[in-house]
């Protein structure tokens, strides 16, 4: 997995590439975390992730928790075929916040 | 009589001079066995010391638990330093500590490490120190210090120097045990405050109500305290309200997530009927207040005794079973998320209900402890195992029913706290036969692979289940589900069975059988026994069991079998086409 960010604004988009699995998923939730941290709205690109696994998921969730206890704005963008069905599997595709592209969540955190 | 005063034959002075020193070890352990006051057993200590050695004064330093100070804890003789905080390499005494080594100066005055700021302090004039390291198993817990010999010129000599030698290391190992004691006891109170939590809990739980009351529970704890919950009431027209929760996680925290979800639902209930506005409004507070990913799936419903209906909300629990009259089973999945994650998941507050009709048959509303228990011969009892437990209690009255059911997974420890809540429409069931397992006639191997349980080689592992069930003509959606649920399966076992040590080897094997694929996990990790899961795990906070649940809605079946020799075997089969 890569992960790279980017500031639009005041949001950050976090472009998440690959497979968000158990070896990679703490540095996915440390990157989510630290643009929280840094009181940044957060709009993850998921356009490139070819497989995410349960300890993903709970990276997505703890960063979405976390961005509600501040205020800030949590989204998904993009959302590849492979990790909606499993956000869909986890009954989450519901909870998160979904774009169809990475402009609309810009446009719409802006 | 002590060695300094002499005697007039040598081998009789040696010999009462050991039997003394003896008793003076002895006198020192008995102190420190039979009392609780540490310093004041280790003043006692000293002050014995001091006089058989012949010292005019002395002290025992023991080291801060941050290891950076050292802090005098007994004082003997015309000073008293009890309570100076020293660096843990200040002073004489410091330098004892620091190189573990025993020190005797006979000018002390002299010596570079002599803090002369301490008898400056107090107007005591130091000639000469002796020094001893309380050192067990090589760690040192501090030193013991002895100042000006009594005696002659006030100077200590080698003989006194290996006295002290064996006197602390006695010291130090009678500290040590009493520090270990002290231990004990801080745990045997801590262990009666859970007790108490957990009787507190337990008084959450509703009275069982007699016969042919039709609502009945049951809720087995994992640990002392449990994360799960069932309740019912009786409500205005006879209609009775119940409800199920299971907190994500394990331990304290999920025991007092699981008491405010509990006390809000009964305080809730009586004034609103409706299931699905129930959880709204409990889903809002949990939002609002829960901490650290945790959650609680949840079940709330109203039942009508006089037309055999319930009304029910869902929110992400397992799927109850309704046990139908004529023995058949239907399972009512949930549609949404757990409550606690989201407060605007679902619209306008109010999670959907569904209407059950009993028919004269029994729901069955219970927690995943149950599926992942074990039964009697060591299987995981799963979904299936549950229906036969039903099928094969369905004579008994109800609250024997789940006595029952309940007392076959509570053989083995269990993993998680398992509770079973049933409502039961009729008050005469005859006994029912339970259903058969069909049993695949034709077999054929797949894939074997053995790989070592790390994490970092679960994708080369996917990769091969991915082109191995695509060979066998899943279909893309059906292939991307098994490949997560073998992952999913895997990570268990690296986080759970081996415990993320790594070196442990996980055997794969996918078969086929007709149409159904047939997946056997295999590791060598020791048996999960979670009576003997160490405190700390106590915080555990798992993501919600979310693996857990990603398998079964993978799969159409899963569960550990028993595993002949060591290690577990996990077996998960998917019909394909």
């Amino acid at each position: 997995m890569k992960h790279t960010v980017r500031l639009e604004q005041d949001t950050a988009v976090v472009v998440l590439e690959g497979d968000v699995d158990l070896e990679h998923s703490p540095a996915a939730r440390k990157v989510l975390l630290e643009c929280l941290q840094q009181g940044r709205h957060v709009l993850v690109d998921m356009s490139g992730v070819s497989y995410i696994d349960s300890s993903g998921v709970a990276s997505l969730v703890e960063a979405f928790q976390n961005a509600r206890r501040k205020g800030t704005r949590f989204a998904l963008a993009a959302v590849s075929s492979s990790a909606l069905r499993v956000l869909e599997l986890a009954r989450l595709d519901k909870v998160f916040t979904i774009y169809r592209t990475v402009a609309d969540g810009t446009a719409g955190n802006g | 009589m002590t060695p300094a005063e002499g005697a007039a034959n040598p081998a009789q002075q040696k010999r009462e001079a050991l039997e003394t020193q003896l008793e003076l070890i002895a006198h020192m352990s008995q102190d420190f066995a039979s009392s609780l006051d540490i310093d004041a057993t280790l003043r006692n200590a000293l002050e014995r010391i001091t006089r058989y050695v012949g010292a005019e004064g002395g002290a025992i330093f023991l080291l801060s638990d941050s290891g950076e100070e050292i802090v005098c804890h007994a004082c003997h003789g015309p000073f008293d330093l009890t309570g100076l905080r020293l660096g843990s390499n200040e002073g004489i005494v410091g330098r004892s500590v620091r190189n573990n080594a025993c020190q005797m100066v006979r000018d002390a005055l002299n010596d570079p490490g002599f803090e002369s700021r301490i008898d400056a302090a107090t107007g005591f004039k130091t000639r000469s120190v002796l020094c001893a390291p309380l050192t067990v198993q090589d760690r040192c817990l501090g030193a013991i210090e002895l100042v000006n010999k009594t005696a002659r010129d006030s100077l200590f000599e080698t003989p006194d120097l290996h006295l002290l030698r064996a006197m602390a290391s006695s010291a130090a190992l009678a500290l040590a045990n009493a520090r270990f004691a002290a231990n004990l006891a801080e745990q045997e109170r801590q262990r009666g405050e859970l007790e108490l939590a957990a009787e507190i809990q337990r008084g959450l739980l509703p009275e069982q109500r007699p016969a042919p009351f039709p609502v009945a529970g049951v809720n087995l704890p994992a640990r002392l305290v449990s994360g799960d919950f069932f309740d019912f009431l009786v409500l205005d027209g006879g209609r009775i309200g119940f409800a199920v929760g299971d907190v994500s996680g394990k331990g304290v925290q999920a025991a007092l997530l699981m008491a405010k979800t509990a006390s809000l639902y009964r305080c809730l209930a009586k004034s609103d009927a409706s299931p699905g506005r129930l959880l709204g409004i409990i889903n809002q507070e949990i939002c609002d207040t829960a901490t650290r990913g945790m959650f609680v799936t949840m079940i709330a419903g109203v039942y009508d005794p006089a037309s055999g209906c319930i009304r029910l909300a869902n929110a992400g629990h397992e799927p109850p079973l309704l046990h139908g009259e004529g023995g058949s089973f239907q399972r009512f999945p949930a549609r949404e998320p757990p409550v606690g994650i989201s407060p605007t998941v679902v619209g306008e507050g109010q999670f959907p209900e569904e209407e059950i009709a009993l028919n004269k048959g029994t729901l069955y509303i219970f927690t995943d402890g149950i599926t992942e228990a074990r039964t009697a011969d060591g299987a995981q009892c799963g979904v299936e195992g549950l229906k036969k437990l039903i099928a094969g209690a369905a004579h008994l009255q109800l609250s024997e029913r789940l006595n029952a059911i309940a007392a076959h997974v509570n053989q083995h420890p269990l993993r998680d706290d398992v509770t079973v809540l049933a409502v039961d429409g009729s008050s005469a069931s005859a006994p029912r036969t339970a259903p058969t397992m069909r049993e695949g006639s034709e077999e054929r191997r797949l894939l074997m692979l053995s790989f070592r349980a790390q994490a970092d080689q679960l994708k080369s592992v996917r990769t091969a289940v991915q082109d191995a069930v695509t060979r066998a003509g899943c279909g893309a959606t059906c292939t991307k589900d098994i490949v997560l649920a073998v992952d999913e399966a895997c990570q268990n076992i690296i986080r759970h069975a081996y415990r993320g040590t790594p070196g442990g080897t996980i055997v794969l094997e996918i078969e086929r059988q007709d149409d159904v694929l047939v997946f056997w996990l295999r590791d060598f990790a020791p048996k999960v026994d979670v009576s003997k899961v160490k405190p700390r795990d106590l915080g555990d906070v798992r993501p919600g069991g979310i693996g857990v649940h990603l398998i079964r809605e993978a799969m159409d079946e899963c569960g550990f079998v028993p595993c002949p020799s060591e290690g577990n075997i996990f077996r998960m089969a998917k019909r394909i086409h």
